[in-house]
């Protein structure tokens, strides 16, 4: 299995305000896989990706991902680790302000040796007539594509997106949801992708269903659509 | 690499351009004028060094009472010491002006020329610069002392005079009073004997050791060196010469006594024990009689005994003999009767016969019996028988008279021997007299014998005890020998400077006119280097402010950047690339401004030019100052930054992400009572804690540069207005000769010259002895024994001396120490004085008692300018404590400035940021109907109690700073005695700017709140 968790506990808070977030989780995702991580809000989804990710310790379990299990990683491993093998995609684009959009991106070329090629994935982004602009002189859209032109750049081999659409309106969603697609496509990149959006699980090869911190569903998508075809964005 | 993240930096750069110019401008003027100080600090010091070196400048110098003979001078240089004359004479010119000249120099002290030539005949002259410059005096320009006229060839500068002052304790340099003079030897000479001198000539050599022999030996070489008096022609030291050697002769003449005196004591004690020797061995013979004595009293005795004796039996033979011639007489009696009997008898017979011879006669011549036998026949047997008869009968008749007189020569005997025998009894009693006399005579003997023995004892006491007597007179007068002899030598000491040819001794190290600009500017440079780190330290501070500003902004950004990943180093030096860029450039800037433009190290150099005496210096740049400009800033604010950022960049990715505030300090701070207002200002003061600090810290450097120049200030003025105030007398003279009278209208002292050392430095503290009568010093009852002291506020400042304290003072050669108790401080702070009552004064320093060296007055006397060292008045000092305000006045007032500019932009700075970060909340609150007022109570005024608060700590800790390092550091070198304490106006004064200036800034951001408008709110978010 590439991505896997065993028995993934994770509570946060201690006495009064304390809440046990996962409670057990236990999931399997396959190289390149695209998968949807969906639930209520508050239910831990957020977390499960952020332990997958590394950003956060787990109180018990295990998670490996390409053969490394990150609970035993620790500062400079860790960084390591996120460096070698992800990139993450949030619903705030957390672009930084006095970069451009192709400085942003290259703020994360530098990270691996061999980066996608710069123009390349800007013109496949669509980004080209933006490259030299600010942040705060882009849409949410284009400062979404930009994010994930940053989270790409390294050719990660799994990609981590918090509601990349959340800040988004539907159309704009649909191009990012495309590109994502076409990415996982060209790449082979395994996506986890948590989201509120009920009609994207149509468009991945397995959807995870999380209620209170325990799997509630965990299936594989046999019709997969098409994200250009998806509807009620 | 992450190079692409110094992009940002150097945008937020940009986009921070105002804040970081004013920062950068601070830092460029601090290390502009810590460069520029520790440049001209350098090029004095190094320049001192070469200069020092080129113009061979002296290793010390000496002056003497008269010149030294050659055989002594050679005595030195043979040994490979140089030596050459630095006499010198006082004139004065322009009536307040007084110009010393010296011979123009050969090998030592060297004068450099700044301009011009050196005299090349008898009527031209080298002025020093400093006088030159102030009183406008160049080449070409005539000078005119004494008698002669001069024309100035040349401008220049000696190394023994850096600082010209006339005398060597003299605390301040008034070139406009006092100058030097370079002239030919002859025109010197010829000016000299000209007689127009203030002062009789100085006769001071500079020596230069060589490495040939220590000073101490040169010293003791010097010191050896004795005078002819006769050699000297000043009249007022011959006469002084005699009263002192007078007395000294008078103490020698009285040692000398002492030890006549003692020595025929000795004498005397020699005879009396001689005597007694003598007396001793009579009394030996004496003793030795006695048993001699005592056999003939005895012998003696026994004689009259047996006289005794023999006398009882002659008298008993007496007796005897009387009653023998007792019988005798009566036998002789009777023998007599008989014969009488028998003579009548033989009358009657004879009758018969001569009947019958009448008869016969008849027949016969009857009338002779004898011749009776002649008649006849019968008649002739008749006559013859009448005859024979009448011869018988005459013979009877005769042998009765016979027995007669037998019997009376018997009774007569008798009587004789009876006379004799009661004569015997006188003669017995004579002889038991004698006998009895003898005897008590022998008895007398025995205890005469006795007494004659204890005698003898006692005798040999006394002559043993004569012996120690005599041995111990010796001794006396041996020691009264020895002290006489050590007497006199003590009595040569004490009268040295009179003996010795050595007057004074001052090496390079303790001439207070060499090198003393190098010493000078050496704190500039200690003080510049901690300065400039400390102001970098701040400026960098402040910056890493905003950059915290701008990390917490950019928190979820810098989370994300994490999150895929990049590494902390990587984003921390992009962090503190902008300081690192900002302080770099700015020391760049400054390093580059102090070195290159007139207003950097040449105009610090020209304070010191314009104070001492110097030669021409070329800048000289050492690599340490390259090397502090242009690396200290950008690493001092590198160190500054990284310790702040890599704190705050230290958390998790994910609390990075959710912009996590840190555990929102004050929170949970909840004070009963509170309203909500004051509350809230309570809780934004604790959020913006950091910046609250750094305007703290950025106070407490402003303030530290401001006390710094108000402590400059105040020390000056205190000097000023004491030194006028407190000096009480208008002249002060000083007599090197002095007069046996007190001139009319002075009060005497005496006054004693002592060096005692502090932080390094050593200055001279006088020792005045005053008479109860001087109006001048307020010292109360002086006491009365030559320990106890009153000291001048002047030495308790400057030693940190208070009342029970005991301190030292040593003599002028540095060999004997002097203990004294302070009783008492006396509010003077002008000059250094210990006083003491006069005449315990003469006592401790063993002058007579009338002696006196110093005279006060309140108006000028009549005194010879020939018996002087000095004449000190009351203008003088003036003058000279007025130079200190004069000459720190634009150094107070650059600084006074430069505090306020730091204060103002590190304040303007802070606050603005506060207020940029709490932009969102106040726009917030806005939204939620707060008025400006409010917002302004809430987020601003919270500032002015940390103003406050910081400027009521920082001002009195500063002012402690500033007390321990002023007298140690800044003022170490000056023989001042002044404190520079503030009265509690100031301290007000000093709160109120600091207010003043707050306000002022406050006024300017109320505007800025103003301007955040509600709207912020909604666009603020991305
Ligand atoms: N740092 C934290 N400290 C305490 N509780 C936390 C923390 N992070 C998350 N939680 C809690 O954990 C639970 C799960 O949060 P999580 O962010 O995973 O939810 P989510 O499924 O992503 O919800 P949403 O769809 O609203 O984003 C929530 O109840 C939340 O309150
Ligand atoms: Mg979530």
């Amino acid at each position: 299995m590439y991505i896997e968790t065993r028995d993934l506990k994770k509570s946060y808070g201690e006495g009064g305000s304390f809440v046990q977030v996962l409670k057990g989780v236990s999931i399997k995702i396959d190289k390149g896989e695209m998968c949807v991580i969906q639930g209520t809000s508050g239910s831990g989804k957020s977390t499960l990706l952020n332990c997958i990710g590394g950003l956060d310790d787990i109180d018990s379990g295990n998670v490996s991902v390409a053969g490394t299990l990150v609970e035993c990683l620790k500062g400079e491993k860790l960084s390591d680790y996120r460096r070698a093998n992800l990139g993450f995609i949030f619903q705030f684009y957390n672009l930084v302000p006095n970069l451009t959009v192709r400085e942003n991106i290259q703020v994360c070329e530098y990270l691996t040796k061999d980066p996608l090629n710069m123009d390349e994935l800007i013109e496949v982004l669509g980004l080209t007539e933006h490259q030299y602009k600010f942040p705060s002189q882009l849409s949410g859209g284009q400062q979404q594509r930009c994010a994930i032109a940053r989270a790409l750049v390294k050719n990660p081999k799994v990609l981590l997106c918090d509601e990349p659409t959340g800040a988004l309106d539907s159309k704009t969603s649909r191009d990012i949801l495309i590109l994502l697609e076409k990415i996982n496509r060209q790449y082979g990149t395994t996506m986890l992708i948590v989201t509120h959006n009920n009609s994207i699980k149509n468009m991945v090869d397995h959807v995870i269903y999380l209620k209170d911190g325990e799997i509630y569903k965990d299936y594989i998508n046999e019709k997969k659509v098409p994200a250009s075809e998806l509807e009620d964005l | 690499m992450g190079w692409i993240l110094f992009k940002r930096a150097v945008r937020d750069l940009k986009s921070g351009f105002a804040r970081y110019i004013a920062l950068a401008l601070l830092i460029v003027f601090s290390l502009f004028i810590v460069i520029s100080l520790m440049g001209a600090a350098d090029t004095i010091i190094d320049s001192t060094v070469i200069s020092d070196r080129e113009l061979n400048c002296e290793d010390g110098e000496f002056s003497v009472f008269v010149p030294l003979r050659n055989e002594e001078i050679k005595k030195i240089t043979e040994r490979g010491v140089s030596v050459e004359q630095m006499f010198y004479v006082d004139y004065s010119l322009n009536g307040d002006q007084v110009l010393r000249a010296f011979k123009v120099r050969e090998n030592i002290n060297k004068i450099s020329l700044i301009n011009g030539t050196l005299p090349a005949n008898d009527s031209e002259a080298v002025i020093e610069r400093r006088y030159s410059e102030v009183n406008g005096i160049s080449i070409g320009d005539k000078v005119s002392i004494g008698n002669k006229d001069f024309t100035v060839t040349g401008i220049g500068a000696a190394p023994d005079y850096n600082t010209v002052i006339k005398k060597i304790t003299d605390t301040v340099v008034d070139s406009r009073y006092f100058g030097l003079i370079f002239v030919t030897p002859e025109a010197y000479d010829e000016l000299y004997s000209s007689g127009c001198s203030i002062a009789s000539e100085e006769y001071y050599y500079a020596y230069v050791l060589n490495g040939a022999m220590s000073e101490s030996e040169l010293k003791a070489i010097l010191d050896d060196n004795t005078f002819d008096v006769e050699d000297v022609d000043d009249e007022y030291f011959k006469e002084y010469w005699d009263r002192m050697t007078e007395r000294k002769d008078e103490l020698l003449e009285g040692i000398d006594e002492l030890k006549e005196g003692a020595s025929d004591l000795a004498d005397g004690a020699d005879d009396l024990n001689d005597g007694i020797t003598e007396f001793h061995e009579g009394m030996k013979d004496l003793h030795d009689a006695v048993p001699d004595l005592t056999d003939g009293v005895e012998e003696l005795d026994d004689g009259a005994a047996a006289l005794e004796t023999g006398i009882k039996e002659y008298t008993s033979a007496v007796d005897k003999i009387e009653s023998g011639a007792s019988d005798l007489s009566d036998g002789a009696s009777a023998l007599a009767a008989g014969t009488s009997e028998l003579n009548t008898g033989a009358d009657l017979y004879g009758t018969g016969v001569n009947e019958l011879a009448g008869t016969v006669e008849v027949m016969s011549q009857n009338e002779v019996p004898y011749i009776a036998e002649v008649a006849g026949g019968f008649l002739d047997p008749a006559k013859a028988l009448a005859t024979g008869f009448a011869q018988i009968q005459t013979g009877i008749a005769g042998v009765n008279t016979g027995a007669t007189s037998m019997s009376n020569g018997a009774y007569q005997l008798y009587q004789g021997i009876k006379t004799l025998n009661s004569n015997s009894g006188a003669l017995k009693r004579g002889a038991a007299g004698l006998h009895a006399g003898t005897t008590a005579l022998k008895e007398g003997v025995a205890d005469l014998s006795d007494g004659i023995d204890k005698l003898y004892d006692g005798s040999i006491e006394i002559s043993d005890g004569s012996d120690e007597l005599a041995k111990g007179a010796r001794e006396l007068a041996d020691g009264v020998k020895d002290f006489s002899d050590e007497a006199n030598d003590l009595i040569d000491e004490v009268f040295n400077i009179d003996l010795s040819n050595l007057r004074v001794f001052i090496n390079k190290a303790d001439n207070p006119r060499i090198d003393s600009a190098a010493d000078d500017v050496q704190i500039n440079y200690s003080a510049s280097i901690i300065f400039g780190i400390l102001l970098v330290v701040l400026f960098a501070y402040v910056i890493s402010v905003f950059i915290v500003h701008t990390i917490d902004q950019e928190s979820a950004v810098i989370g994300a950047l994490y999150s895929m990943g990049v590494k902390r180093r990587t984003l921390t030096l992009s962090y503190v690339a902008v300081p690192v860029i900002v302080t770099f450039i700015s020391g760049v800037i400054g390093t580059l401004i102090a070195i290159f433009t007139p207003a950097g190290i040449p105009a610090q150099m020209a304070d010191s030019l314009g104070y001492f005496s110097m030669p021409k210096m070329d800048i000289i740049v050492k690599p340490f100052v390259l090397i502090y400009g242009l690396v200290i800033p950008p690493v001092t604010a590198f160190i500054v930054n990284v310790l702040v950022v890599r704190n705050r960049l230290v958390r998790t990715p994910l609390s990075l992400l959710r912009n996590e505030q840190k555990a929102v300090r004050g929170k949970e701070l909840k004070i009963k009572g509170l309203k909500f207002i004051p509350m809230f200002r309570l809780r934004q003061i604790m959020r913006e804690i950091r910046a609250g600090l750094t305007v703290i810290f950025g106070l407490f450097m402003s303030l530290l540069v401001a006390l710094l120049a108000i402590n400059t200030s105040v020390y000056c003025t205190n000097v000023k207005n004491s030194y006028i105030d407190l000096t009480k007398y208008e002249y002060m003279y000083n007599y090197k000769y002095p007069t046996e009278e007190v001139p009319e209208g002075g009060y005497e002292a005496v006054a004693e010259g002592f060096k005692k050392e502090i932080y390094g430095y050593t200055f001279d503290v006088t020792v005045l002895g005053i008479t109860k009568e001087n109006p001048f010093f307020d010292v109360g009852e002086l006491p009365d024994n030559d320990s106890d002291v009153v000291i001048s506020s002047a030495v308790a400042n400057k030693y940190n001396l208070s009342t029970g304290d005991i301190f030292t003072l040593s003599d002028d050669k540095g060999e004997r120490l002097y203990a004294f108790r302070v009783v008492g401080i006396c509010d003077y702070t002008a000059s250094m004085f210990v006083f003491m009552d006069i005449d315990r004064c003469r006592d401790l320093f063993n002058e007579d008692d009338d002696y006196f060296n110093v005279v006060f007055s309140d108006h000028a006397l009549d005194v010879d300018g020939g018996r002087l060292y000095s004449t000190v008045s009351k203008e003088e000092i003036a003058r000279s404590s007025g130079i200190y305000v004069e000459m720190m006045g634009p150094m107070v007032t650059t600084m006074s400035v430069a505090s306020a500019v730091i204060f103002l932009v590190v304040m303007y700075l802070m606050v603005k940021m506060m207020i940029d970060r709490s932009a969102f909340n106040i726009s917030l609150v806005k939204v939620f109907g707060f008025r400006n007022r409010e917002v302004r109570k809430m987020y601003l005024d919270g500032n002015f109690y940390i103003v406050a608060i910081g400027a009521l700590i920082s001002i009195p800790l500063c002012k402690m700073i500033m007390d321990y390092i002023y007298p140690r550091y800044l003022v170490s070198n000056v023989g001042v005695g002044v404190t520079a304490d503030f009265p509690p106006e100031v301290y007000a004064a000093i709160f109120a700017v600091v207010i003043v200036l707050y306000l002022a800034i406050n006024l300017v951001l109320t505007g800025r709140i103003r301007k955040i408008k509600p709207a912020e709110v909604l666009k603020n978010r991305e």
